[in-house]
């Protein structure tokens, strides 16, 4: 049973805070994404978890074992790093077995151990090379495979796509999904990429300025978010935020909150309608073409942008009115402080 | 003409040119050889590149004049010694400098550079009385003590603490999840990934050692213990002028471990010399 279990950590770089008061559940072989903007602590909290980094307060347990003094190699995780971190001067196979000739695991099992990762990762021709000799997905399985060789508890990935093209990209992403789905380990795994946490979580954990901000399944994230910021940052293309009395002319119903002061509506659930009485109106500034849809930018009468995802074949021309509806479900109300208000609150 | 032509021409007119402007600097190492095989009436006749009577006694009465075999181990151990010393401590102390956290790091470097600024001349008279005072005049220990804690010490620090500070740092922590403690990933990972800088320090420590002559001068009497630039300064007749032929004999003897390292190690010296900024 190897759960991770986060209470209260705080991290501070001299007088910088970066973690600020974190508690978090992670269940035993669940896939969790840490995301959020550059900056916001995320990477800090993979390696805090790892050990690399001291927690300044809080506790850190690792399947019911309190580690804040324990060391990494002593922690039972495993790290991918970013820039995959392959030590130059060994080749793959000693890459993969580097950390149990350290642990003096005897040789015919570093050897039965690398052969079983290498066989999983498909990496059996790669073994004899240096990773000066391999491309950019074959290093990230390397450092896959020696993450996997040690047996760990845990998974850390810390953005270990981020130096991948967009199309290698997509590919170990379904590769480290299957990879989960085969070891059944609990995964922690740090993105940026919103799409990422949202196709390989179980959870996602939504970070800013070292808080959390949400933490949920990638679906509760995208039609229940907590508040304007989880709201915009997850999804893609943002969510649109409008002022509350924007709502009425979107949909008829549901009524709008009193206490709301803003509607967010996501660029996919807006309709394009003729521009008559009582719909939202506004003028197209921009048409992007992307092949399946087109992303209109529609200038608002109120004096507001907005997103809008077009699938029609006949476009409207840039300059033309337009009017906009949504169903009201997808509607969401935030209050003044941008904190989401909860559908049985307003339909109350 | 066809291009293949005009390519040969290319190179052999850029061939010759790159062999005219070598000699000028290979004139005197030839010249050196050739003395070496020479009377001293030949040297001092009208001038030949090549001996007319080959005169290798030359190379028997360098050992026979002084103990110029022992002179000859004196530099080679000494050599040897002060390169392996400096190797240990200056990745040691560069490794920590780069990447230790500690209260006035920076500061430290800082004054270990200003060390760099003190023309040797200045220390010297300073250290003799330090190294008297030690019992160790006429010794070898000052000809390995002071470079290995003294300039080229810190210029080797400095060198292997600024290519440590290059290594990805990813790496070391890898190393610490795989569970090297602070000295394993020095050894295990910072170390190997420095042979560049590890190959500088070394050539330039051990040429450095090889020429020392003020040093040698200053702390060493007995003919026993001189070094080799101290030896070949010590070919003289009774008035005190030089032997020519002995002096030039053993000086070919003297670069023979210099010319070896260089041809062994040519690549290494022409990248070492770039990195650490000095001039062969």
């Amino acid at each position: 049973m190897t759960n991770v279990f986060l209470k209260g950590i705080e991290k501070r770089f001299g007088s910088v805070e970066v973690i600020r008061g974190v508690d978090l559940q992670i269940d035993d072989g669940e896939f969790v994404v840490f995301v959020g903007p550059s900056g916001c602590g995320k990477s800090t909290l993979l390696r805090l978890i790892s050990g690399l980094e001291h927690i300044s307060a809080g506790d850190i347990y690792i399947g019911d074992r309190l580690v804040n003094e324990v060391q990494p190699a002593q922690r039972g995780v495993a790290m991918v790093f970013q820039s995959y971190a392959l030590y130059p001067h060994l080749t793959v196979r000693d890459n993969m077995g580097f950390g149990l000739k350290v642990r003096k695991v005897p040789p015919a099992e570093r050897q039965r151990r690398i052969g079983e990762a290498a066989a999983t990762l498909k990496l059996d021709a790669l073994l004899d090379r240096y990773p000066r000799e391999l491309s950019g997905g074959q290093r990230q399985r390397v450092a896959i495979g020696r993450a996997i060789v040690g047996h760990p508890d845990v998974f850390l990935f810390d953005e270990p796509l981020s130096n991948l093209d967009a199309e290698l990209r997509v590919h170990m992403r379904s590769e480290i999904a299957a990879l989960h789905k085969r070891l059944a380990t609990t995964m922690i795994y740090v993105t940026h990429d919103q799409i990422e946490a949202m196709t390989l979580a179980d959870k996602i954990v939504v970070l800013r300025d070292g808080r959390v901000e949400q933490v949920g399944s990638p679906r509760t994230l995208y039609e229940n978010p907590a508040n304007i910021f989880v709201a915009q940052f997850i999804g893609s293309p943002k969510m649109n935020v409008l002022p509350a009395d924007a709502a009425p002319l979107l949909a008829a119903l549901p009524a709008t909150p009193p206490s709301a002061e803003s509607v967010g509506v996501r660029p996919e659930h807006l309709t394009v309608v003729s521009p008559g009485e009582g719909v939202l109106r506004g003028e197209v500034t921009l048409c992007e073409y992307t092949g399946a849809v087109t992303l209109l930018h529609v200038a608002l009468d109120g004096g507001h942008d907005c997103l809008v995802i077009y699938d029609e074949r006949e476009m409207p021309g840039v300059g033309s009115v337009i009017g906009l509806r949504a169903e009201g479900q997808n509607l969401h109300f935030f209050n003044q402080h941008g904190q989401a208000i909860l559908a049985s609150a307003h339909s109350t | 003409m066809t291009q293949r032509q005009i390519r040969i021409l290319y190179r052999t007119c850029w061939t010759i040119a790159l062999l005219i402007v070598a000699i000028p600097f290979m004139f005197p190492f030839v010249w050196m050889v050739s003395a070496g095989f020479k009377s001293t009436t030949e040297i001092f006749g009208a001038p030949t590149l090549i001996p007319r009577v080959w005169r290798w006694q030359n190379f028997i009465e360098v050992f026979t004049y002084q103990p110029f075999a022992r002179q000859y181990f004196n530099s080679l151990y000494i050599a040897i010694l002060v390169t392996v010393l400096t190797l240990i401590i200056s990745s040691l102390a560069g490794y920590a400098l780069a990447r230790m956290r500690f209260a006035g790091a920076g500061l430290l470097m800082l004054f270990l550079i200003s060390a760099l600024m003190v023309p040797e001349e200045v220390t010297i008279i300073p250290n003799f009385f330090l190294i008297r005072s030690m019992g160790l005049v006429d010794t070898h220990w000052p000809l390995i003590l002071l470079p290995v804690f003294g300039p080229q010490g810190v210029m080797a620090t400095f060198l292997m603490r600024q290519y440590f500070l290059a290594l990805p740092k990813e790496l070391e922590d890898a190393g610490k999840m795989d569970g090297l403690s602070r000295f394993g990933v020095w050894w295990r990972i910072a170390l190997p990934m420095s042979r560049p800088a590890i190959a500088a320090v070394a050539i330039i420590t051990f040429l450095s050692s090889w020429n020392l002559f003020l040093e040698p001068l200053i702390f060493l009497s007995s003919l026993e213990m001189f070094t080799l630039p101290l030896a070949l300064s010590n070919f003289n007749d009774s008035y005190g002028l030089p032997l020519w032929n002995l002096q030039l004999a053993a000086t070919t003897l003297a670069v023979v471990p210099i010319l070896i390292v260089y041809l062994i190690a040519q690549r290494q010296i022409i990248e070492s010399f770039a990195l650490s900024g000095v001039k062969g």
